[in-house]
């Protein structure tokens, strides 16, 4: 990993003047943080990696990282993500925060499946069904359909969808004004809406490359996920070293007791593993050699299942202190709990994997283990 | 925050992992995993020497020494062909990992070129001698005694759970050789023919049956003084770095992976559950094996990994666990150390001798002290 020393040392500055825990704290309740969004803009930092921008995809999701260690309380993935599809269609990408509509996650993608699983699923009385874009179609230049869970719709210069269009997709992309977004938010406070779209003609529409689908989008918005999620784990995992290590009971700091240990270290393996994994995944996305499936897929699942094991751990060693909003613990574990069911849970990431594995011969499993997607294409 | 810097293998490391490969494919065609790795898939003198004649042993050791020069990665590149295929290494495995290393760090050039080379063959294994009836996570309580005669040491005590020494051929023992105010000092390692006169070897049975754990018993056994490992009394130091780098390699955390690959071999119908056990399982290998493989890369560049070792180890051995536990809870079968199925021989092996995953090589409550005191502020 090499990412640019400089884009990290802005960011990092940046997040650290503009993100502090009471900044974060007073996002939530005013629903944005105006004066981060600005500084991010003036930086660039959003857009890091895109075409014509400067930077690489490494350098945007290192960024990202530092998100999630700070808890930055903007759509900041969304609007990589966004830059991303409306980029690679040529589509302006502007100096507005945008957002993407999440493709379905409901049932993995049958194409992708090697025929193998799918006989072994059909024995079961279970095939996977193909499952259907994000609910919604584009008939007349109009679309249609009804989309959940929208991040930052209402505060979005453009929601960016992809829509099938007959034999192909199109990237559209509307007003959030068109689709009166339904306010709901997830557990860290953030906004998640749904949106609906009752015959609304899009902003701008334009036609994908080839090889940009939604199985693309639900990786690269994965990736963003287990990389937020990466940094969220490494500075939970530091406050709860600095809290254990400062609070005394017993005459000593709490840390020195063994029943405490295992959660501080608990949550220092979980960091470690998952911010390995998504850095290892970034670098087989950027390499460009597959899809990485394998790589991001196991990177999420490591991230979610971290969510659970990692914020008990985090929460325990902390007692009450990290109960409250007054202390920073929250943004991290609040965040963790959303993200972990944002963009393939547990389930839906290891039944990919694991489909992919047990439909390719047994001697080839090793070998999955050591080169990922480079031996398992199918995944 | 512990940072690991994720690496990959270079193109010459990729070309070592297809050599290793190509030979066990030739050795084991069929790719029977009957060998367990428990106890580092049993002795085979005739492919430890193998092994040797590809240079797969020692291989990190100075070519002066009858070693490769070739690092810890490749060492860990070999070592991780070799456990998933349940390869018999109980010959060489603890003389290439740890014993050679300690004799290169602390013995003196006659002790290096007495013994490395010779073990770089594959013609001499070794056993530990470290823990005692009284002294397990606890070293600096050790009371087996060496004590100053003409020309070297008598040396006297009981060590236990020393795997192998039935047919190994030495051991480093960690004995007492005074007693100071600070326990910690006072110890020294000594190089141990484990055919010297006034030394026995008794079998303790292990859980499963097996026969590979002993007692050592040591009566007046005399060491000459050219067979003191490093210095008197610094046997404390010496141990606690014989542990501490080469505790993360893959034999932490692949030691049941043949069950899972003989399961998936089986033609046993996973639930859609179980299937979803196979995904996260394999993401999970795929993610320790990154950390482990930073160690190794880490210890290639001349750092000191302890703190990152200890956390891969216990995290590594619980995986190694949970492994068995998962694959239980989807798959409805009743093991027996006897039965026709190879997965449910292994199954069955792997549940009665995994309790000594978190034990051996350090325990988790040892390695979690060690990595809450590295990870302080």
């Amino acid at each position: 990993m090499s990412a640019d020393p400089l884009v990290l040392s802005t960011a990092r500055d940046l997040f650290a003047a503009y993100a502090t825990p009471s900044a974060v704290q007073a996002a939530e309740a005013a629903g944005w943080a105006p004066e981060l969004w600005d500084a991010l803009v003036e930086t660039g930092l959003p857009w890091v990696g895109l075409p014509d921008e400067g930077g690489t995809l490494e350098d945007a999701f290192e960024v990202l990282r530092l998100a999630g260690r700070f808890a930055v309380p903007l759509p900041l993935a969304e609007t990589m993500l966004a830059g991303w599809l409306v980029s690679s269609v040529g589509l302006p990408v502007g100096r507005e925060p945008l957002t993407v509509a999440p493709p379905a996650f409901r049932e993995p993608t049958a194409p992708s499946v090697a025929q193998g699983a799918q006989d072994l699923w059909a024995s079961m009385g279970s095939a996977p069904r193909p499952s259907a874009a994000a609910g919604v179609s584009l008939a007349q230049g109009k679309l249609h359909g009804r989309v959940e869970r929208v991040p930052w719709a209402s505060h979005a210069g453009r929601i960016v969808l992809l829509v099938p269009d007959r034999s192909r997709r199109m990237v559209a992309t509307v007003r959030p004004l068109d689709v009166r977004p339904e306010r709901l938010t997830n557990l860290a406070g953030e906004p998640r809406e749904t949106i609906i779209l009752d015959g609304v003609t899009p902003d701008e529409l334009a036609p994908v490359p080839a090889g940009l689908d939604e199985d693309a989008l639900r990786l690269r918005g994965a990736l963003t996920r287990a990389t937020l999620m990466a940094g969220a784990l490494e500075r939970m995992s530091e406050l709860t070293i600095e809290y254990t290590n400062q609070r005394r009971q017993f005459g000593r700091p709490v840390a020195a007791f063994q029943a405490v240990q295992i959660h501080v270290v608990n949550g220092a393996q979980d960091a470690a593993l998952a911010t390995m994994a998504a850095q290892q995944a970034t670098a087989a996305a950027q390499s460009g050699a597959t899809n990485a499936a394998f790589e991001i897929g196991s990177a999420k699942l490591l991230a979610s299942e971290a969510a659970h094991s990692a914020t008990r751990a985090a929460h325990q060693a902390h007692g009450a202190m990290g109960m409250t909003q007054d202390y920073a613990l929250h943004h991290f574990s609040r965040r963790l709990w959303s993200w972990r069911a944002e963009y393939g849970d547990e389930r839906y990431w290891s039944a990919r994997l694991g489909r992919a594995v047990t439909a390719a011969p047994p001697e080839r499993l090793y070998p999955a283990i050591t080169a990922g997607s480079g031996v398992l294409e199918h995944v | 925050m512990v940072a690991f810097e994720p690496t990959s293998l270079s193109s010459s490391e990729l070309q070592l992992q297809a050599e290793v490969r190509a030979f066990l494919e030739e050795e084991y065609p069929g790719r029977r995993l009957e060998h367990y790795f428990d106890d580092h898939g049993g002795h085979d003198r005739a492919f430890s020497r193998k092994l040797a004649q590809r240079g797969w042993i020692g291989m990190a050791l100075p070519k002066r020494y009858g070693g490769q020069e070739r690092g810890a990665v490749e060492r860990f590149i070999v070592a991780e062909e070799l456990i998933r295929w349940g390869a018999p290494c109980g010959f060489h495995w603890v003389a290439d990992r740890q014993s050679a290393q300690n004799i290169l760090r602390f013995g003196t050039e006659e002790q290096k070129h007495r013994f490395l080379p010779a073990i770089s063959r594959g013609e001499l294994s070794f056993s530990i001698g470290m823990s005692e009836p009284d002294a397990g996570s606890d070293l600096a309580s050790v009371r087996t005694k060496a004590t100053h005669v003409p020309g070297g040491w008598s040396i006297t005590g009981t060590k236990v759970w020393t795997t192998s020494a039935h047919e190994n051929d030495w051991f480093i023992a960690l004995c007492r050789t005074s007693q100071e105010e600070d326990r910690h000092q006072g110890l020294t390692q000594f190089l141990i023919d484990l055919r010297s006169p006034g030394l026995e070897v008794h079998p303790i049975p292990f859980l499963d049956g097996t026969f590979h754990f002993n007692e050592v018993v040591l009566n007046e056994v005399f060491v000459p003084d050219d067979l003191v490992l490093g210095e008197v009394g610094h046997g404390w130091e010496q141990t606690g770095s014989e542990l501490s780098y080469e505790r993360s390699g893959p034999e932490r955390w692949l030691s049941t992976y043949a069950v899972l690959e003989a399961l998936l071999s089986s033609g046993t119908g996973l639930p859609e559950i179980g299937v979803e056990v196979v995904g996260s399982l394999v993401a999970r290998y795929w993610g320790i094996r990154n950390l482990s493989l930073t160690v190794a890369r880490m210890i290639d560049r001349g750092q000191a990994p302890a703190l990152h070792a200890a956390l891969v180890k216990d995290m590594g051995t619980r995986f190694e666990q949970d492994v068995l536990v998962r694959i239980q809870q989807v798959v409805t079968v009743e093991p027996s150390l006897d039965a026709p199925s190879l997965f449910e021989r292994l199954l069955a092996r792997s549940i009665l001798t995994a309790p000594a995953f978190t034990i051996r090589g350090g325990t988790t409550e040892i390695l979690r002290s060690v990595a809450s005191k590295g990870l302080r502020p």
